[in-house]
């Protein structure tokens, strides 16, 4: 019961990811964020996108959301070309105000929100039935958290001392 | 041509590259280590191949970023199908053993008896293994570490299931003067972790072994029921992970197949060895795992000191139901960040917390029961491996359990909030709050899962309609020159960590090929 649960929405998700470029052309996105750098993966409407989120997941005065978006992107080139093309298709879907409109009543672009109104279209992913959107929310989270806390310079405002220096026995 | 000896740079040796060892092993990690140094002691001729870089101590900088980047599979943003668990594995000379947290177990009687009666593995008792266990604690220096050596994030761990009457033990550690840094994850910046970059590995190549690094083993070419050579590419650029176009071709008279599960059985499948039926693939076992973390008033520190030096039973054998195993997990900026729950100011205020808190984390024992099939590994159109892996009710039972048990734990060990890896997080800051554990929702996406231990894929047993090789030489059922000797032959998870296990078998079957081989010339 519960597995079948789980396949129909794995599916319906699936079907969402294919969507996620539709009627994207329709309201174009607000292109805040402009890459510093040659994008590898990414668009730029993707990125503007993922800078977006990074703005409202770090919310520190001291945060680049583009700088952000820049490293999350060297992270996703990891992966296998296949999630890469996933997570273009995550961004093209949390973008999308035909999506937002179909499952949240949002019709507007996220990169034309104001921010608390893109905090609620995150919780909304947080909170979906769809387990993609919940796995999509987590992996924007996390990837923009750790690019923004790999950075040294953060580390004092955590009271984390960083790694201690060593000597080395002979 | 036989190959120089040494660790060599596929990148050096110029496209086209031919080698002609007598037995050429896929991945350094812990098998195919353990594999090289015996086979080339007992006088073959072995070439190791690996995907990762060879990095060594002085590159190991003690940064999160740097040591995804060069030292983990995918940058360790690997995960299965649905993303609902991350799996953090190695990819570099060495292999997962550079990164992982030194905790060593032997195999425990109840699994191989469970082996031997449920999936047909013989040969395989703990009077087998127990002098190649031996070996391996006396060439890596595992040995117990002293309670007083505890950091207080594992204290912690131990205090709470004192209070609650639950056993906790200190653990084994395969290190030698351990400086206790706390960056076993990043790779060992004193070389004092016993890994298999400083100690079977150089063994292997004192005595003429070769590792070739940065080179990735696209497919196994079989004709005639024999592997005849294995394909390479050679991987560069500045991430050292993109095919440069130069290949490597190796005609060896045997192969081991060390790349770990998940990346085993791709190979496998890349090399036609699949088909509807096959088992490769099937039964990956995770030990998929849960966490809390505890706030504490006074420092924890959970970043340094050895990262787990205690780990508990007491919940391992539930009857029907799934058991789980408990240790500490170390905590540092960025994997704090990661599993934290929540965005924004919230996030915010867990990151700052991060000195006073404790991270315990309760692994799930999968595979034992009929009704728990694990995950599969198949191929991405790419070629990449893609691990799926359905959570079975049976498990997310055993995380509401687990999790809860775990709140207690830190509760009596004097935590004043605890939080599960729930986003929203959910917090419990008495026993009257543990209730919102077991009302708490479980499913992908809903709480946070990972996993540092994959096993299976290509499981030993008899029959090769359920089993890939055979036990009593890991060779595979039809293949006769192709063996598979890693955490992938395992046919269930192990309850206990599973690097002291892998080393074991891969010792043993080394000497039991080396035996047969002899005999056969
Ligand atoms: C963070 C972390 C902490 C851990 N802590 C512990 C612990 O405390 N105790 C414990 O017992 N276990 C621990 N583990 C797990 C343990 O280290 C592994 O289970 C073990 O190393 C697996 O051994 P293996 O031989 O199966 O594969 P690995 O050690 O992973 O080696 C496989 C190697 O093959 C290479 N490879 C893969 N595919 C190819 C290919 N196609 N061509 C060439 N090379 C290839 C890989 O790059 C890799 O280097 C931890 C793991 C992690 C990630």
């Amino acid at each position: 019961m519960r597995r079948r649960g789980f396949l129909r929405l794995g599916l319906l998700g699936g079907g969402l990811l294919a969507l996620s470029s539709v009627g994207l052309g329709m309201w174009p996105a607000l292109l805040r964020h402009a890459p510093r750098r040659k994008l590898e993966l990414l668009d730029e409407m993707e990125f503007a996108v993922l800078a977006a989120v990074a703005a409202r997941v770090v919310t520190q005065p001291d945060a680049d959301p583009i700088e952000l978006a820049h490293r999350v992107e060297e992270a996703v080139r990891f992966g296998a070309p296949e999630s890469q093309d996933d997570f273009k298709k995550l961004l093209r879907l949390l973008e999308n105000g035909f999506a937002g409109m179909l499952l949240d009543l949002r019709p507007r672009p996220f990169t034309r929100l104001p921010p608390e109104a893109q905090d609620a279209a995150l919780l909304a992913f947080r909170d979906s039935r769809l387990a993609l959107r919940r796995s999509g929310y987590h992996a924007l989270r996390r990837l923009t958290a750790a690019a923004y806390y790999s950075n040294i310079s953060t580390w004092a405002g955590l009271g984390y001392p960083g790694p201690p220096s060593i000597s080395v026995p002979t | 041509m036989s190959a120089p000896g040494g660790f060599v740079d596929a990148g050096t040796v110029g496209t086209g590259k031919k080698y002609t060892p007598e037995v050429c092993i896929i991945g350094s990690g812990a098998g195919g280590a353990v594999s090289a140094a015996l086979l080339t002691a007992a006088g073959h001729d072995v070439l190791v191949v690996e995907e990762g870089g060879h990095r060594t101590r002085k590159d190991f900088n003690m940064r999160e970023d740097v040591a995804f980047a060069q030292l983990y599979q995918e940058g360790a943003t690997r995960a299965t199908k649905d993303l609902g668990i991350t799996l953090l594995q190695g990819r570099t000379v060495g292999g997962t053993t550079v990164v992982n947290w030194t905790t060593c177990f032997r195999t425990p009687d109840p699994v191989l008896d469970h082996w031997r009666d449920r999936h047909g593995v013989r040969g395989l008792t703990s009077a087998d293994l127990a002098p190649h266990f031996a070996a391996v604690e006396e060439r890596l220096s595992i040995a117990e570490i002293p309670l007083a050596d505890s950091n207080r994030n594992n204290r912690l761990l131990y205090d709470g299931c004192k209070a609650l009457g639950l056993e906790a033990t200190p653990t084994k550690r395969n290190v030698k003067q351990c400086m206790k840094s706390g960056y076993c994850g990043m790779g060992c910046p004193v070389d004092a972790k016993q890994s298999m970059l400083i100690t079977y590995l150089p063994d292997a190549v004192a005595r003429g072994a070769t590792v070739l690094y940065r080179c990735r083993i696209e497919r196994l070419e079989i004709e005639g029921g024999r592997v005849v050579r294995a394909r390479g590419q050679v991987l560069g650029g500045p991430s050292g992970r993109t095919p440069t176009g130069e290949v490597v071709v190796i005609e060896a008279k045997r192969f081991l197949v060390s790349a770990g599960a998940i990346n085993s059985p791709a190979l496998l499948l890349r090399s036609g060895l699949g088909g509807a039926d096959t088992p490769i693939g099937r039964r990956t076992f995770l030990h998929p795992v849960v966490g809390i973390t505890g706030h504490y008033k006074d420092l924890v520190e959970p970043y340094y000191g050895a990262p787990q030096s205690i780990a508990s039973h007491a919940l391992a054998h539930r009857g029907a139901d799934v058991g789980l195993f408990l240790e500490a997990a170390p905590i540092h900026p960025v994997i704090a960040s990661t599993a934290l729950p929540g965005f924004g100011d919230a996030h915010r205020r867990g990151m700052i917390e991060l000195p006073n808190t404790a991270a315990h984390i309760a692994l799930a024992i999968d595979g034992f029961s009929p009704d728990e099939p694990g995950g599969t590994v198949t191929l991405r159109p790419s070629g990449a491996a893609l691990v799926d892996y359905p959570i079975p009710p049976r498990i997310w039972e055993a995380f509401r359990f687990g999790l809860r048990k775990l709140a207690e734990i830190d509760l009596a060990a004097g935590a004043d909030v605890v939080r599960t890896g729930h986003d929203p997080s959910i917090e419990v800051r008495s026993v009257a709050d543990l209730a919102k554990i077991d009302a708490a929702a479980y499913d992908v996406g809903r709480v946070s899962v990972f996993s540092a231990h994959q096993m299976g894929g290509c499981a030993m047993g008899p029959d090769p309609k359920t089993a890939v090789v055979r036990p009593e030489d890991l060779r595979h059922h039809s293949v006769e020159n192709l063996h598979v000797v890693d955490g992938s032959v395992f046919p269930t998870s192990l309850g206990v960590n599973p690097q002291e296990s892998i080393y074991g078998l891969a010792h043993l079957t080394a000497t039991r090929l080396h035996a047969s081989w002899g005999q056969s010339g």
